[in-house]
């Protein structure tokens, strides 16, 4: 009785360990990113209107914010979104910095090297090519730049540009906006004068 | 009884065993290769990746389009583990990965391997305006028409861009007309573009936000907006590049190749214009681009995954590239080169 206890365990032993060829660890285990861990508390956000202001992403977070939804495509019509996205109009940004007049330009960048140019029309929302779900050209609704900080209720993610990024918000959903201007990992913002 | 029983439980208990386990018959994880590459050579990777994976049933081809330079940066700055890049202009390789790996050891790369080339075409429709008077011979005086509108990629995004304004600049010199820019192009933007003229080198200076004014030139981000504006009739014709328009299925206009940046043997004359861009969308390539022949590139970063795997791909796509297709850009003659093929590194093609 025994013996017969001992092979049965031996072999439910062979098969439990053998079972686990059912799932086999994925022969890939690279991340389709590599995501540093990233530690925000020393992270800030500097704007350089006519007076220049630098924010942690906690007096980001508690400055009045905005909720529209964006949906951005990249050039070869790869589409993101859509998303419900969470955080501070461009426009708030920039009248705390001591405002834009029509002419200046915001140039905003991210440390990894990539800057965009928003001119005075666009800051206010106006000159963007808009899409419907099709990839369809639509009539722009009204539009707002947001830096967001929250996609779907939830902090950014490295891969989403976190902490901060463009989005080109609309009241109205599923409305595609070219990508180019959704900068990622923001973490400068300049205005510059027509004058300059 | 029990004695009897014994081998039967057993027996029992190892055909269990043998059949949960799966292993006579384990499922094949497939092994990524993630290819990313410029937005014009994915309808022939597409293809080929069928056919690969047909061949290789073990392998998952992953591609990933950008504009070219961003192809590059998914790999230097944002240190994305792909395994093979190409890219449709191939200064950009040893421009931006013939330099060290961010905390890493050696280059990105140390080679490329050219593989095809490509022209600018004039793309148009059965609906364009003047279609049926259009050729080779008129194409500017048609497109400098009021009612004529025409469309070109945003030349900070894609090299398709500002290779538009580099053939109109070029047209000014092969037709021995100089106002073929402005009529064309340069007039109808908020500041105008002006060509300026300097010890025989064309330039134009673009500003910060590229703004048409009125309905006359539509600029869009990529090749896939353009075209399909066109075929939606939003604009009457396009720039783009020889093998787009094929894929697309529609008609188009070969320009002469003293203008269409499609051949090494002019390679002088297209460098006799350049764009300068309105910024430096990324700080790691400066803003100026001087005409050249299209030309596409390949290579294996050296932070590449699945080295063995990606050799294997692109071995095979350069091979398919030689047998051609709808939509793929044209082979070059010249044989590849790989360095795991030849004792020294190649440093070109």
């Amino acid at each position: 009785m025994i013996r017969t206890i001992q092979t049965g365990l031996i072999l439910l032993m062979l098969f439990i360990v053998g079972a686990g060829c059912i799932n086999p660890a994925p022969v890939s285990s690279s991340p389709a990113v590599t995501v540093p861990v990233e530690d925000y508390r020393s992270w800030t956000l500097t704007v350089n209107g006519t007076a220049r202001q630098v924010y942690s992403l906690a007096e980001l977070r508690a400055l009045p914010a905005t909720t529209g939804h964006g949906f951005a495509v990249s050039t070869v019509g790869i589409k993101y979104g859509p998303y419900i996205c969470r955080g501070v109009l461009l426009t708030d940004l920039l009248e705390r910095a001591g405002g834009i007049s029509q002419g200046d330009q915001v140039w905003i960048s991210a440390p990894d090297g990539y800057l965009w140019v928003f001119d005075y029309d666009q800051v206010q929302g106006n000159g963007f090519i808009t899409f419907n779900e099709s990839l369809k050209e639509i009539p722009p609704p009204p539009l707002r730049i947001l830096l967001a900080y929250e996609f779907d209720g939830s902090p950014l993610t490295y891969n989403d540009g976190a902490p901060l990024r463009v989005a080109i918000i609309s009241d109205e959903k599923n409305v595609v906006t070219e990508g180019s201007a959704w900068v990622k990992w923001v973490d400068s913002i300049e205005v510059h004068r027509k004058t300059q | 009884m029990r004695g009897n029983l014994y081998p039967v439980v057993i027996a029992i208990i190892i055909g269990i065993f043998v059949i949960s386990s799966g292993c006579t018959d384990r499922p094949v994880e497939k092994v990524p290769v993630k290819v990313v590459a410029a937005g014009s050579l994915l309808v022939p990777l597409a293809d080929a990746e069928a056919r690969y994976e047909a061949l290789h049933p073990e392998i998952d081809i992953q591609v990933e389009g950008h504009g070219s330079i961003q192809a590059i940066r998914q790999v230097t700055e944002i240190n994305r583990p792909f395994d093979v890049v190409a890219v449709a202009d191939e200064s950009l390789i040893p421009d931006l990965m013939y330099c060290p790996v961010q905390n890493g050891e050696g280059n990105y790369t140390d080679w490329y391997t050219t593989f095809a080339r490509n022209e600018m075409v004039i793309a148009y429709t059965a609906n364009s305006r003047y279609h049926d008077e259009i050729t080779r011979d008129n194409w500017y005086h048609v497109l400098s028409r009021p009612d004529v509108r025409v469309g070109f990629s945003n030349p900070m995004l894609d090299a398709a861009g500002y290779r538009a304004l580099l053939v109109t600049m070029l047209a000014g010199e092969e037709y021995q007309d100089w106002t073929i820019f402005s009529r064309v192009i340069g007039d109808y933007f908020d500041p105008p573009l002006v060509v300026e003229n300097e010890d025989d080198i064309q330039t134009v200076r673009l500003p910060q936000v590229l703004k048409p004014l009125g309905n006359k030139i539509a600029v869009r981000d990529g090749s896939v907006f353009l075209m399909s504006l066109l075929e939606a009739g939003g604009i009457d014709y396009a720039f783009e590049y020889r093998s787009v328009a094929e894929a697309q299925g529609v008609p188009y206009i070969i320009l002469p190749d003293t203008i269409n940046l499609g051949t090494d043997q002019f390679n002088q004359e297209y460098h006799r214009a350049r764009v300068i861009l309105g910024f430096p969308r990324f700080s790691v390539i400066g803003s100026e681009r001087t005409g050249m022949p299209i030309l596409y590139a390949a290579t294996i970063p050296s932070t590449a995954v699945r080295v063995e795997e990606a050799r294997e791909f692109l071995e095979f796509f350069l091979s398919e590239v030689q047998k051609g297709g709808r939509g793929w850009p044209e082979p070059l003659d010249t044989p590849h080169e790989f360095p795991w093929n030849i004792n020294t590194m190649a440093a070109g093609g």
